[in-house]
Parts: C-alpha cells; structure tokens; sequence
C-alpha cells in the first residue's frame, strides 16, 4: 500500500534510531597528557562503546528520554497549547478592541471638529516631518558646528533615538566614560 | 540518515574500550586459556547424542528478545466505550491544572453567549411566524438575519467545547457522536486537516479523474468504499472485508457484489472502455442510485438497489488498468439556491430537504458511451458545493471473462496492438529458386 506525501502525520516517529558508525575521531580530547600521543592512540584504539551521541548530531539517543521528560503526555501538552493560545486570543482581542475604541473617539473628535471649525480641522490633519527642526531647534543650529547640528538632528520624533546601543554582558574595554555629558537639546 | 545495524560477533565485554589510556580506569580481566581440544569423537546414535550434546555445548541457544513486546491496550470504540480520565494527576504540571481553568472559563463565558444568541434566534423565529411564515416576501429580511445569526450561534457553541480534553479525546479514540455539531466539527477538522482529504484529491488529481470524469470537485462528504478481502489478506488479517485506499488496486473478485454499506453509493463509472471507432476511451456507467435519504445521524443500512442494475467492473483484457471512480452527488435544496442554515434548523428526521429527481433508469445502450458531464449538468447537481467522491483501479484477469460470461453474456473483447504489417509476406509466398 502506498502512501501519501501529505500525510506525514501518519507515520510514527520512533526515538530508536539504529547504531551509526561513528567518528570517534572528531569527539572532544579529555585526557591529559601529550596530545600528539593522545591523538595517536585514539586513532590506533578508538572507542567503540558506542552509546553517546555523536559529534554532529547523526545518532542522538538521549533524545527520547529528554523528549519525554519535557512533554511527559502528548494530550497534556496539546491541552496546555491550546488554552495559552486561547489565552493570548483573548489578550490580542481585548488590545485590538481598546484600540478600535480609540481610533473611534479621535474620529469622532475629529468629525466634530470638522462641524466646529475647517480651518482648525485642516491644521489638525496637517502631516509634520518628523526630522524637520522647529522653533527653537532652529534657533539653536544656527549657532552649532556642523557635527553639532548631526547630533542635534540624530533623534527623530517618534522614532528611536539613533545612540541607542543593543546591551551587552560585559562592559566596554576602554572603560566608564564618567566625564559624558548629555547634548543640550532645546524640546 | 541511513542507519546501518551492526552485527553483533560473539561477546566482546573482553574487548571494550572507553577512551583508551596506557592506564585503563578498570583493569580488564585476564583472558582464559582456552579449553583443552577434545581427545575422540563420539559416534553414537544420532538422536541420544544431539540432546546431550546441546546441554554441554557452549552454543548461543535460541535467541529471545532482550526487553518483551509491551502489551497493546484493548481497542476503544463506540461499541467498547471507555470514560476519559485526567491524562496527569493533580500538581504535577501546574501548567495543565491552570490550562483547564483558562478552558472552563472561556467555556463558560461562551456557553453564556451562546444562550443569549439561542433567545434571539427563537425571538426572530417567532416574529417571522408574524410576518407571514417561512418564504414569505415580508418575512425575507428577517429570515437573513435569523441566518447570520445562526451562524454565529453554531461557530459560539463549537468553540465552546471544543477545547475540552475529554471532548477531544472521545473523538480521537473513535467514539464520536454525530448527533452532537462539536463532535461533528472535530471529526471533519481530522478529515481535512489530518491527510485523509489530501490523500483522496491527490489520487483524484493525479489519476487525472478530475479533468476526466468531472471538471472540478470539491468534497465534503467523507466516502469510504468497502471491498472483500483477497485470500492473501484475508488470512493474514483474517477479516472479510477491507477499507480501500484511494486509487490503489483492487480484483476484479474484490467488487464482484455491491454491499449495501452506511457509505453511499450513487453513481459507479469507469473511465477507460476501449472505443475503437474513435481510437479513444469512453466512460461506462456501473451503476446509479437516485435519491438516497441521507443526513449525518444514518445508521441503517440504506437499500440501494432498484434504480440501474450493478455490473461489476470488468476490465477488458489487453488494456492498461482501468479507472473505477465512486461520485456522492448531493441534490440540488428545495426552495432555495443553496442549503440555509434555517432550513436545517426547521429540518425534521425523515423528511428530505432536497429536491427528488425522476431519473429514469439507465438502459445497458446508453451506458456503454455516458456523459457524465450531460448528466450533471441536466440534473442541476453540481459538484463544487460538496459531496463525495472516491476511486479504485483494477485490471484484467480470468474473473473477468466469467464476469462477461455470466453477467453480461457477451463475447468476451480482446484488445491489442494491430500486428505489425511484415512488408516481405508476398516475396515469402512467391517462388525463390526457378
């Protein structure tokens, strides 16, 4: 009987894969002494207790047990599935309802806006250019250098801010700059 | 990822190494002498000897299995039903006892809701009733709207219990209920979703029955056929009847009677008789069954002779296997264009919803060259909402010639290449030699 390609589903996955021949060669050398030594007698006498996984993940028979550790009942595990989804349904649905009802009550402001004054209506629907420098940024970059202006002009509104650095675990090898001092921005 | 077993020799616990070291962690133990060679050997009668001989010698003996074959858990099915019972115990995954209060929960919420949409639906059945009954002009809009409804009122109550473990469970382990729509959402869920669709379009696409026989189909019945077992699997299985695969072979033995089964059966063609006047193939009709009462509760078996008398499949010796396909075709609704969930809803047990055609029987003239599209098209069954369709292959073998014998009592037809013209037949016939 043939089967389906589209019905992988159907086919049991067993933990038992069959002994491999493995490349002892490429496992990790614990012994201490001369390694040249070590090298050699581990090519001439290779361990052939097989029962490790090998080094690149071709025969794994720890993950059967580790599998069944973590999802101890397939039926448990799809319960729990399926009510953190729901849960997350119900997260999902009640942001995009609070939203929805923002949305609305700014439309509605803004239509009675509309009713009260055009010329307000339209400067209130004005798009602004969020790089664009404004008032007292402009008053201040005429008297920046140049790389000051670039500084002045990094942080978009609305976006975030170009210095942001991603974490890291350890701090920088040139040390903690305790001299920095923030730019003095007029918004 | 190829797994190549390894054979394993005689017992190599001498031999073992593990990170080999001048020093081994575990000093290996001394080899034994072997044993001394045996002086004379015993002639003694053959019988006596083989026995002794099998205590003393150091032989493997017969070999057993290392760990016992687990023993399998009796089937569960609606005939033995089972009850479902916590798959863990309580506080040994916190995360499951927290997962079914989230579930009860929204149960019960929706449960809630659900009632609240059965109240509006029966408060627009009521004002219909006003307005003039079902079908009425007056009452149109209403009857839309009571549809909507309806709608929402069975998506509400599917998800309702639809995340229950044990409701899932019972559908899982074949103890479905198909009076209850939750069990009936789950079970056609594992029909689209778990392959078994999938299995029957591919067979249908690939033996390029869609484009053949119908131009397009697209099922929503679950259609099994059942056949007789070979005498092969019959003693393997010991079973006498078998589910058939789609698109895979049968004999012409397996579908020699029809088996008035719960899996309904209208109308049986086969795609390839050989027409030689067009040096092409035609479809043969086997068998049809007009107006078969049918709904997703039936249980009893449905009497399906009395239209068109069934021909068993008798493919024609010399041609390639022949296409058998099995068409469920769902009649067109009373009163409306299309199946309203109203209608469902007001449905009662025994009285059909459908439209009952007057096919007249198919006489054995026109089913040599049927037009299965005509057919639909005159009908007004149109294949694209749903119904059911599945199909077989078969081939030629002696069962066939009796089957022209006794059934059809024709001359059996023996298809073939034309021989090949030997353009030296007239030079053989003349003299050679003067």
């Amino acid at each position: 009987m043939s089967t389906s390609l589209l019905a992988p589903c159907r086919t049991r996955l067993s933990f038992r894969i069959g002994q491999t021949v493995v490349r002892t060669y490429a496992a990790k050398n614990e012994a201490v002494g001369d390694p040249k030594k070590e090298i050699i007698r581990k090519t001439l006498y290779p361990n052939n207790i097989r029962s490790r996984p090998t080094p690149t993940g071709t025969w794994r028979p720890d993950v059967g047990r580790a599998l069944q550790f973590a999802i101890p009942s397939v039926q448990a595990h799809n319960t729990i599935e399926r009510a953190w989804l729901l849960h997350k349904r119900h997260i999902r649905k009640m942001r995009e309802a609070e939203l929805g009802r923002k949305f609305e009550s700014m439309r509605t402001a803004m239509e009675e806006l509309r009713r009260v004054d055009d010329r307000l209506y339209m400067e209130a629907n004005k798009q602004e250019d969020p790089r664009a420098r404004i008032g007292a940024e402009r008053e201040l970059a005429k008297q920046l250098k140049t790389t000051e202006i670039r500084t002045l002009e990094a942080r978009i509104r609305g976006l975030f801010p170009r210095e942001l650095r991603v974490p890291t675990d350890t701090p920088s090898h040139s040390g903690w700059n305790y001299e920095w001092k923030p730019f003095p921005r007029p918004l | 990822m190829l797994a190549l077993s390894r054979l394993r020799g005689p017992s190599t616990a001498l031999l073992r190494r593990a990170n080999a070291t001048l020093q081994p962690s575990t000093p290996a133990p001394d080899i034994p002498p072997p044993p001394p060679a045996k002086a004379k050997p015993s002639p003694a009668p053959a019988a006596q000897e083989i026995t002794s001989d099998a205590s003393d010698s150091k032989t493997q003996g017969r070999r057993r299995r290392r760990t016992p074959i687990p023993p399998k858990r009796p089937g569960i099915s609606l005939a033995k039903p089972r009850e479902w019972n916590r798959p863990i115990g309580r506080g040994v995954i916190p995360a499951y006892d927290l997962a079914l209060e989230v579930i009860l929960r929204d149960s019960k919420y929706l449960t809630h809701e659900a009632d609240a949409l059965r109240s509006e639906v029966n408060a627009l059945e009521d004002k219909v009733v006003e307005l003039g009954g079902w079908g009425s002009e007056r009452a149109k809009e209403v009857e839309a709207e009571m549809e909507k409804k309806r709608e929402k009122l069975k998506i509400v109550e599917v998800q309702s219990q639809v995340n229950f473990p044990d409701v899932r469970w019972k559908v899982d382990n074949a103890m479905a209920d198909m009076t209850n729509p939750v069990h009936r959402h789950l079970v056609e869920q594992k029909w689209r979703n778990d392959g078994d669709l999938d299995l029957l379009m591919e067979r249908l696409h690939q033996m390029h029955v869609i484009p053949d026989v119908l131009p397009d189909l697209r099922p929503t019945i679950d259609v099994h056929v059942v056949a007789h077992t070979t005498i092969k699997e019959r003693l393997a299985s010991k079973k006498v009847h078998t589910t058939v695969e789609p698109g895979t072979f049968l004999l012409p033995d397996q579908a020699l009677k029809k088996l008035g089964y719960l899996y309904l059966l209208n109308n049986s063609n086969q795609s390839d008789v050989p027409d030689e006047e067009n040096q092409s193939f035609r479809t043969y009709l086997h068998w049809l069954k007009p107006n078969i009462p049918l709904s997703a509760t039936t249980q009893r078996r449905i009497h399906l002779d009395g239209h068109t008398p069934y021909i068993p499949p008798h493919p024609q010796q010399g041609t390639s296997y022949h296409r058998y396909v099995l068409l469920l075709l769902p009649q067109p609704p009373l009163g409306d264009m299309t199946y309203p969930l109203n209608a469902e809803a007001r449905a009662e047990p025994g009285v059909p919803t459908s439209k009952t055609l007057d096919i007249p029987p198919v006489e054995p003239v026109e089913r040599a060259d049927f037009d299965v599209r005509a057919f639909v098209q005159r009908w007004g069954l149109d294949t694209v909402p749903g119904g059911g369709a599945h199909m077989w292959r078969e081939e030629w073998n002696q069962r066939v010639s009796k089957i022209y014998r006794n059934v059809l009592k024709e001359p059996e037809p023996r298809y073939g290449r034309p021989p090949k013209e030997d353009p030296y037949l007239e030079y053989k016939q003349k003299k050679r030699y003067i």
